[in-house]
């Protein structure tokens, strides 16, 4: 039986992997305010907090990878050059993928209760 | 195999693996007459060889649809099929007339095909992917028409699910609107418009009903997830599908002569195209997830988790890439919709009949799962082929940004050939991959002949959640 306390946790869990996708599709900034908001409701070492932590963790890793490193070919190759736009855009399509691919992965893992990798059984 | 006449399916998804194999040789010449224009000239020219690859593929995924609909009805429906005699004789009558079509277009000029085929008494022919003469087109009704017959006795006389009658819908739609193909008007803006009534309302509608419920099927059977669960989703994913696919036909009318309002509204409900393929994602990693039954055929639940990723990437992601009216604006038919072709296609429908292939093949040769090399083969093949997609995918994409640049952006617009010899190194790289890929398809077909240990059986799980 899963007790009330546990089911809770898991909506929030659940709750901030949704903001995470969000975040990164539909409602960027405002999905993070979310998460930022769902982990001052949330205590350290429950599956709530594993989830809300890496909601933001994948947030600001893809961030970094979108945003910082296509701005860094940007400034390298130049704003005129049809190159940089080759880059930049077949790289931005490919890692902002895999970054929803992983959030999708935390999301259905959140709604089991589950961290993202196996837990080794005791 | 539950039901003797499951095994007709065997003989279509062999028919339906040399079509493949056709394809892809026909793929991989045509990338190389990319870059070295008169490869194979004057035997397989370019349009010859581009006509074949297309046309190869949507006979073969035909013949999956239909191998994979003969193999499922029968289970779904809890009983023999309807007519297995008539299934073997529109086997061989679609493989004929297949293989007649495509000696044709490879032995007499298209023109001299067409007069052959007296294509003057209901002109049908010269519109890309469907080239086939007008018999032909007749010959895939007839068999269509018997194919729905004998699946749709089956489930009506049969007990019906919800998967069953989803397949069934999806296939009828697969049949009405192929009709529109012998429906060409004079006026070219109305010829574009009703094309796409086929084009876009099968892979973008109809067929991904197809999808879904195949993707299902193998989920309920690999993973022990109730039915009821598996419904659910399936509901939300097809009313999506339909919801967007059908007016997201729009996105093609943005530049063919018809009025602005398509504009909006292509946009607006092709930019919603993605959704289902995202739930589709969402559904697969769910239900492999909370699986009760641990199914030793480990080769097809990779093919359909992968199915499910790689549908969402290549028809979500790199449809929306360039679907809004003001991209679409500078991309429409540059090599961004050929990146966007190739991985959709791939992604959505040759894997999903590949998973079908995966779970049922072993099934009708006696064993539950195919031997443990057989399915490290046939995983090396799903990897070999799924990365050599993305690297195609990537590298025509990359060959499209530039063109757009170049030809459409730039404040001094180059000619059409002088960009494509300007984006040469792309097709080069798109040609390695795409041999990256045959080597794929090579292993995949050599994996049904190898020997090794058997698996162990299903095994079913205590808790309905394990991870």
């Amino acid at each position: 039986m899963i007790d009330n306390e546990k089911k809770l946790q898991i909506k929030t869990a659940s709750n901030a992997a949704l903001a995470s996708i969000l975040n990164l599709t539909l409602l960027p900034v405002l999905g993070f305010i979310v998460l930022l908001v769902i982990y001052n409701k949330t205590k350290p070492d429950k599956i709530d907090r594993y989830h809300v932590v890496l909601g933001i963790k994948i947030n600001l890793i893809a961030a970094a990878a979108l945003f910082f490193v296509s701005a860094l070919m940007i400034f390298l190759g130049g704003f005129d050059s049809a190159w940089t736009w080759v880059y930049v855009i077949s790289y931005f399509t490919i890692v902002h993928t895999m970054f929803i691919v992983l959030a999708v992965w935390a999301l259905v893992r959140s709604w089991s209760g589950d961290k993202l990798r196996d837990q080794k059984k005791k | 195999m539950k039901y003797e006449s499951q095994g007709i399916a065997k003989m279509y998804f062999i028919a339906a693996i040399g079509l493949f194999v056709g394809q892809i040789l026909f793929g991989v010449t045509l990338a190389l007459q990319y870059v070295i224009g008169d490869f194979m000239f004057p035997a397989i020219p370019f349009n010859v060889a581009r006509m074949v690859h297309t046309n190869l593929l949507i006979v073969w995924l035909l013949f999956g649809f239909m191998g994979a609909a003969y193999y499922l009805i029968p289970e779904e429906s809890e009983r023999e099929l309807y007519a297995p005699w008539l299934a073997k004789i529109m086997f061989w009558i679609f493989l004929a007339a297949g293989a007649l079509t495509i000696l044709g277009y490879l032995l007499v000029p298209y023109a001299t095909l067409a007069e052959m085929t007296m294509n003057s008494l209901l002109p049908t022919m010269g519109r890309e992917f469907l080239e086939q003469p007008t018999i032909t087109k007749i010959g895939i009704v007839i068999v269509v028409l018997a194919f729905l017959f004998n699946i749709g006795m089956t489930v009506l006389t049969g007990k019906k699910t919800v998967i069953s009658l989803v397949l069934l819908t999806g296939l009828v739609g697969l049949a009405v609107f192929f009709l529109f193909s012998f429906y060409v008007p004079d006026n070219l803006i109305l010829d574009k418009y009703f094309w796409w009534f086929v084009v876009h309302l099968w892979v973008e509608g109809v067929w991904e009903l197809i999808m879904a419920s195949l993707l299902a099927y193998v989920l309920i059977k690999v993973t022990g997830v109730d039915r009821e669960v598996i419904e659910k989703w399936l509901y939300i994913i097809i009313a999506m599908a339909l919801i967007s696919g059908l007016i997201g036909t729009g996105h093609h009318f943005f530049w063919i002569g018809t009025p602005d309002y398509w504009q909006w509204l292509g946009s607006i409900f092709s930019a919603l195209e993605p959704i289902p393929f995202f739930m589709m994602t969402l559904f697969a990693f769910n239900v492999v997830n909370k699986r009760r039954r641990n199914h030793p055929n480990k080769a097809a639940v990779l093919w359909a988790l992968g199915t499910a990723v790689m549908a969402f990437l290549g028809a979500g992601v790199w449809g929306f890439l360039h679907t809004l009216a003001p991209v679409n604006y500078y991309t429409h038919g540059t090599q961004i919709t050929a990146a966007h072709g190739h991985m959709a296609f791939y992604g959505a429908y040759v894997m999903v009949v590949l998973t079908m292939i995966s779970y049922a093949m072993p099934i009708m040769r006696g064993k539950v799962a195919a031997n443990e090399r057989a399915q490290v083969l046939e995983m090396w093949s799903f990897w070999l082929m799924t990365i050599a997609m993305v690297f195609i995918t990537l590298f025509l994409t990359g060959a499209g940004v530039l063109q757009v640049y170049l030809q459409r952006y730039s404040e001094n617009p180059l000619p059409f050939m002088v960009v494509q010899e300007k984006v040469e190194i792309f097709y080069w790289l798109r040609e390695a991959a795409g041999l990256v890929f045959l080597v794929g398809l090579i292993l995949y077909c050599y994996s049904f002949f190898a020997k090794g240990k058997d698996v162990g059986k299903i095994v079913e799980l205590d808790n309905a959640v394990t991870g």
